[in-house]
């Protein structure tokens, strides 16, 4: 408000402007003046308030992941509306485009919280995107649910440092990647029970969110009983597989581990069809978790797999996951640019907006100006049955207070961190974790 | 030892043509009309994108064309566009460098909306040619190989054009020296438009083969090899054909060798110490001296 009257003071160059510059400006100010005192008389939202609640949606929108979120949201937001709204209140939802650089994710969230007056924030594709923005949000207290970004320093070194500065900020999918390296490891035990195999390599973007894996996995894959037979991260802007190719062709693994999110494999699964390369390829893609992978790499794709939240939606992880794939596809079947599948980051953000929906509820306000203690311990209470998997979050006093918690199954594995396998003629398998199967994992026919 | 040593030689010659054809192009436009062509990084992108469109049918059912069909077809569409680039716009700017450098970046990110709107940001990857054979130990793809060999046939013909016949030889005075080149009565304006074809052509093989290795085709894909071009280029001496190959076998073999001996990680650092120390030291390149101002 400040900012809109300052604007006005400044010299006129319109001198044969009809209206008075002292009447207009007199307009203007008392107008601004009257809205801030509405706004401290009403505060922001609250339950008894009556203009829609605003979800502020942050992603990449011209990348598939970003544009699957988005139509989640909007898909969650018109399911709530038609259901009566949160506490009575219309839901709407600003899609802003991050283009996943941290400096336009922050001035476009300043947008958000400034001038379109979200009372929620969700998304956020890449980590360090998120941790440009955590300052801004723990600054206004504007709830942030993280539900595209794995890296654990996002929680540990924020909230994790300082939980009354940060408290606004939760993550509701996916799981952290230290957590992410632990289920990894696990899956390599069924590989190993399954096909016999005992030796790994380990490959990953030389980016902030592998780091864990890197730190990690290496070590819980030796302490499984594991050998360890080649490491090395990638440079991100690698045009030639080709040392790769013959690196790993003399540490000659039985799998190998690769986690790509910036470098796209295409040139590793070429190689691996067309010399036969006699190891699995598995662990995380990024670029694989969108529909039209399979048939952009003229197959190259099969027999690899990728963890993804959701699993592609081919698997009921819950009684949710199918009817929210179907209801998406349904939705969207015109919509030319909306991806066939929401992907990881649209489970996630569709269930990160029921999370808010439950959470506004208990809480009985949305004003996160005036209570924010109500709103964090409303979100802290929630127990959710999501599309990709049940939703609780860490508390206050554990490792990494308000993160996604795991679950796991009897036997004490990690369960919600299912991976999918391309098949030959595209089809997808769920192959991980046991409960979510939908077949074994398939070794590529020429091993 | 002599396989780590074979492997290096192997995997260093395959990157090296690739990345000879990626700057050829570049360094001729340079030489001959002084202009930065921010657009050839995206006119290897529409070689992909091209061929990909003529020989899959996952775009337009009808089109699937055999490889010997769609290549030459696909050099021969990158050079119209290239030299439709020209004649259609750099032609009435390149007196400003400024202006030209701003209009080839504007062709370059509109290139890239213009692949994000239609086909979005799904990464496309092709083989040229299927199966892989070992070469002295090494394995390589027969796309590889195909490239290597088109590398070289493309520069025996360049060189060929460009000494043994009057239309190449005036492209060769041009960029020696533009006034030289008017005063013995070289139609300048012509052979600035067929030097754009010419790299056009060059643009649109090394888009070819680059998707049909390692990288994917996807809107952004110009930059690394845009960028590839002008380290090259100002390592060789800008303008210097000759000089640009010399150095695209340097950086090719510099890249690998790191890799072999330091990791994937610092692939691309030690190729830019290069250019700085070339910079500071050798600012006119390993054969800078064909190009003199006119």
């Amino acid at each position: 408000m400040t900012n809109a009257t300052n604007n006005t003071t400044g010299p006129s160059k319109n001198s044969k402007s009809s209206v008075g510059r002292r009447a207009f400006l007199g307009t203007v100010g008392s107008a601004a003046v009257a809205t801030t005192v509405a706004g401290c008389i009403e505060g922001r939202g609250g339950a008894g308030a009556s203009g829609p609640l605003t979800i502020g949606h942050l992603a990449p929108l011209e990348i598939s992941q970003g544009l699957g979120s988005d139509r989640s949201a909007k898909l969650a937001v018109d399911e709530i509306n038609d259901d009566g709204g949160i506490a009575d209140r219309d839901v709407e939802v600003v899609s802003a485009n991050t283009r996943a650089d941290p400096s336009t994710t922050h001035s476009e969230t300043e947008r958000l919280i400034q001038e379109e007056e979200v009372d929620v924030l969700v998304g956020t594709f890449s980590s360090e995107a998120t941790q440009a923005i955590l300052d801004l949000v723990g600054e206004t207290g504007v709830p942030f649910l993280i539900t595209g970004s794995a890296a654990p320093t996002s929680i540990t070194e924020f909230i994790g440092q300082d939980y009354e500065g940060y408290k606004s900020v939760f993550r509701s999918g996916p799981i952290n990647s230290n957590l992410q390296a632990e289920a990894m490891a696990d899956y390599a035990e069924y590989l190993s029970d399954l096909h016999g195999w005992s030796s790994y390599g380990f490959l990953a973007d030389d980016a902030a969110w592998t780091k864990p894996f890197s730190n990690l996995l290496p070590d819980k894959l030796e302490s499984r009983g594991f050998d360890v037979v080649h490491e090395d991260r990638l440079s991100l802007g690698i045009d030639d597989f080709g040392p790769v190719v013959s690196d790993l062709s003399s540490a000659d693994p039985d799998a190998v581990f690769r986690f790509f999110a910036h470098i796209i494999g295409g040139g590793l699964l070429g190689a691996w069809h067309q010399e036969q390369l006699e190891f699995g390829i598995e662990g995380i893609h990024v670029a694989s978790m969108t529909p039209g992978f399979y048939e952009a790499t003229e197959g190259a794709a099969t027999y690899e797999t990728t963890s993804q939240s959701g699993a592609a939606g081919v698997t009921d992880i819950t009684d949710k996951t199918i009817p929210f794939v179907d209801a998406y596809q349904e939705t969207y079947a015109d919509d030319d640019d909306a991806p066939s599948l929401p992907m990881y980051m649209g489970f996630n953000t569709y269930d990160a907006i029921y999370v808010y929906k439950n959470a506004i509820e208990r809480a009985d306000t949305a004003d996160y100006e005036g209570s924010l203690d109500d709103i964090v311990s409303a979100l802290l209470e929630t127990d959710h049955t999501g599309t990709a998997g049940q939703i609780s979050f860490y508390g206050a006093d554990s490792e990494y207070p308000h993160d996604l918690q795991e679950t796991r199954d009897d036997d004490g594995k990690i369960a919600n961190f299912p991976i999918t396998q391309w098949r030959p003629e595209g089809e997808i398998e769920c192959v991980y974790p046991e409960a979510y199967r939908t077949d074994d994992h398939v070794a590529p026919h020429w091993m | 030892m002599s396989e780590w040593l074979f492997r290096i030689v192997i995997n260093g010659a395959m990157i090296s043509a690739l990345y000879a054809l990626i700057a050829i192009g570049f360094t001729m436009i340079f030489g001959v009309g002084g202009v930065l062509n921010l657009a050839h990084g995206a006119l290897i992108m529409a070689g992909a994108y091209v061929f990909l469109f003529l020989t899959r049918t996952i775009f337009l059912e009808a089109v699937a064309l055999p490889v010997l069909v769609a290549v030459p077809l696909t050099v021969a569409v990158v050079a119209g566009l290239s030299y439709g680039l020209y004649v259609g716009l750099v032609r009435y700017v390149e007196d400003d460098v400024v202006i030209t450098f701003l209009a080839t970046v504007i062709v370059a990110t509109a290139l890239t909306e213009l692949v994000l709107g239609t086909l979005g940001d799904q990464p496309y990857d092709f083989t040229v040619l299927a199966g892989t054979t070992a070469v002295l130990g090494t394995t390589v793809s027969y796309t590889e190989l195909l490239g290597f060999v088109v590398s070289w046939f493309a520069i025996g013909l360049l060189w060929y054009y460009v000494t043994q016949t009057d239309g190449g030889r005036s492209i060769l005075a041009t960029s020696m020296s533009e006034r030289g080149a008017h005063l013995t009565g070289v139609d300048v304006g012509s052979v600035r438009a067929r030097t754009w074809l010419i790299a056009g052509g060059l643009a649109g093989t090394a888009g070819i083969f680059l998707v049909g290795g390692d990288p994917s085709a996807t809107p952004l894909m110009w930059l690394h090899p845009l960028a590839l071009a002008f380290i090259i280029v100002v390592i060789g001496g800008i303008g210097s054909i000759k000089g640009s190959i010399v150095a695209a076998y340097g950086i090719g073999y510099l890249e690998t060798l790191t890799v072999e001996l330091l990791g994937q990680g610092f692939r691309g650092i030690l190729s830019l110490v290069v250019l700085v120390v070339v910079l500071l030291v050798l600012p006119q390149g390993l054969y800078g001296r064909e190009f003199v101002h006119g």
